[in-house]
């Protein structure tokens, strides 16, 4: 196959790397503090319990020590009293793309969102800066009582749903990074779907970091009632910065009994972007939960999807893929617990590094006592393409009930020469046939996307490889 | 039923906790609006001390990663925890505790 785009080599000028001008409504200025905390409850008319959870999360945070471990070494480049965690793009989320202003439609143009609007998906809302500006649902979903909305909206809109579910699968205190989202979220997703619905079309967002030294703080609440069904999806594109810019978000899944829900994301950040996210799914009595998860891009990513398995029959799936690039490290991987009899997961993982990047799976699977007949398979596959380039692999398995199927493969391997030789006797050239090779490495990821994002994504590894084989 | 007292209830006022050793299990008793009501010690998350959480009236939240236990069941209110904390009898005999463990 051929590749035919002109870009350069991972790690060196971004495609996406456009830099509208910054023009903001409010800003909260560089550093935390309390003020500046309650400061943005305010701005955001939040009921006063919101606040109080804002507050006691940042007592949290400034409490808690940095990881130690993963790459502490890169994650002590942070520097929290430089950034700048609330940004306040345009006073009110729009409803209609015509009164969305010009420069943010520009940004959006670039991204592809009109044209996901004009699908005529389900509802699209995207995230400039630190809130949605842009958000709307189709009128039939709407009817049904699915309710997909931004998060700030959420909370003055829906209080009790939100009350009810908030926090509850990830608390402050479970991570610092954790903490720190839930002191100064801002935005994000929020969809309800009630018992029995299915959503046919997926719920789509999209994510965008401008202003340099900007934290983005999203916090996403996604619930299912018993017997629904939908598919979420995300993705995220950022400029290019000189220095170092943080998104830590947190992501709230709630599968109530047999229900499903599917979330997807790409993530293709710059590489100057720390991306320390927390990702979790409760599945209750026959729920199933899938995460697809791709991670391009970002100075540091650390980010495991997470399901747990509470209720008996449970199932989860989560399939993730990763290139590591030069400068990079995408430590990345998922975690399954295992707490009722009868669940299964599957876990796939696959990445690549190259010019030096490095990627770590680091994965956990529980075994609770009495989750009996639960079975689970872990495989994790990495291809490096040179000699400069690393890759580790870490998998947990911790196992407290004999009754239950645990499987684990993995494999690092690079392109075989073999494969090579075949493809080109085939008349490929050298980095074509690397290219098919490695498209078909992550096929099993690609195929599982909506067309839009197997389109990008293709497009994506495709200029990673054209680099990779300079 | 240990046959000695473990603390004194005037030890524990109302939203307070004290960890003490009954017969070398660590124990945590809880006082929720008077009532005293004794867990393991130990958080079934990450298998260390409760004692420097918080009692939210009956809840008791790990200062570790913020998974909540109902102190009078011992059953999960919040994750990351996922196995429900052993519970024990309390008795009160005059002001002194007694636990069975």
């Amino acid at each position: 196959m051929a590749t035919q785009l002109k870009t350069a080599p991972i790690g060196g000028e971004y495609e996406h790397g456009f830099h509208d001008p910054e023009n903001y409504v409010f800003q909260s200025g560089k550093g935390l503090t309390r003020e500046i905390v309650a400061n943005i409850s305010e701005l955001k008319n939040e009921p006063g319990w919101m606040r109080d959870f804002r507050l006691k999360a940042l007592d949290i945070f400034l409490s808690k020590p940095m990881p130690w471990w993963g790459d502490t070494q890169r994650l002590a480049e942070i520097d929290f009293d430089n950034i700048q965690y609330f940004v306040r793009a345009s006073d009110r989320a729009e409803k209609s793309w015509d009164d969305v202003p010009e420069d943010i439609k520009k940004t959006f143009d670039k991204l592809g969102i009109p044209e996901a609007e004009r699908k005529f998906l389900s509802g699209v809302s995207a995230q400039y800066e630190s809130e949605v500006v842009y958000h709307s649902i189709r009128k039939d979903l709407e009817d049904l009582g699915v309710i997909f909305c931004d998060m700030d909206t959420a909370v003055r809109e829906y209080p009790e749903i939100v009350k009810k579910y908030f926090s509850t699968v990830i608390p402050p205190a479970d991570n610092k990074f954790a903490a720190l989202n839930s002191a100064v979220w801002s935005g994000g997703s929020f969809a309800y779907v009630p018992a029995g619905v299915e959503v046919k079309t997926p719920l789509q967002a999209y994510f965008r970091i401008n202003s340099e030294n900007m934290g983005q703080f999203e916090r996403t609440l996604l619930i299912a009632e018993p017997g629904a069904k939908f598919h979420y999806t995300e993705g995220c594109t950022a400029p290019k910065f000189s220095s170092s810019s943080l998104h830590s978000a947190v992501v709230e899944l709630i599968a109530q009994e047999g229900s499903t829900i599917r979330y997807t994301t790409i993530q293709n950040w710059y590489k100057n972007i720390f991306n320390l996210v927390t990702k979790r799914a409760v599945a209750y009595k026959n729920a199933t939960v899938e995460w697809v998860d791709g991670n391009l891009g970002s100075r540091l990513t650390m980010k495991y999807p997470a399901i747990y398995l509470m209720g008996e029959g449970a199932r989860g799936t989560i399939l993730s893929m990763a290139v590591g690039g030069e400068g990079q490290h995408q430590d990345a991987g998922a975690k399954v617990i295992h707490a009722a009899p009868n669940t299964t997961s599957v876990i796939t993982n696959k990445s690549l590094s190259a010019h030096g990047g490095k990627t770590t799976y680091r994965g956990l699977v529980e075994i609770m006592p009495n989750a009996v007949n639960s079975r689970t398979h872990v495989k994790c596959d990495a291809i490096i393409m040179d000699e400069e380039s690393s890759s580790d692999t870490k998998p947990t398995m911790k196992v407290h009930e004999q009754q239950s199927t645990v499987e684990h493969e993995a494999s690092v391997s690079k392109i075989s020469e073999e494969q090579l030789f075949y493809a080109m006797s085939r008349g490929l050239s050298e980095a074509d046939a690397r290219g098919l090779i490695v498209n078909g490495f992550f096929d099993f990821f690609v195929k599982e996307l909506p067309m839009e994002y197997a389109v990008e994504l293709n497009r994506l590894i495709k200029m990673e490889m054209e680099g990779s084989v300079g | 039923m240990a046959d000695y007292p473990v603390a004194k209830t005037t030890d524990i006022t109302p939203g307070r906790t004290l960890r003490v050793v009954v017969d070398g299990t660590e124990v945590l008793l809880c006082n929720v609006d008077g009532a005293i009501y004794a867990i393991e010690d130990v958080c079934t998350h990450d298998g260390a001390p409760l004692d420097q959480g918080e009692l939210e009236e009956c809840r008791i939240v790990c200062p570790r990663h913020g998974a909540e236990f109902d102190v009078r069941t011992g059953e999960v209110l919040k994750l990351p925890a996922v196995m429900p904390l052993p519970t024990y009898s309390v008795r009160i005999e005059d002001d002194n505790v007694y636990v069975d463990v």
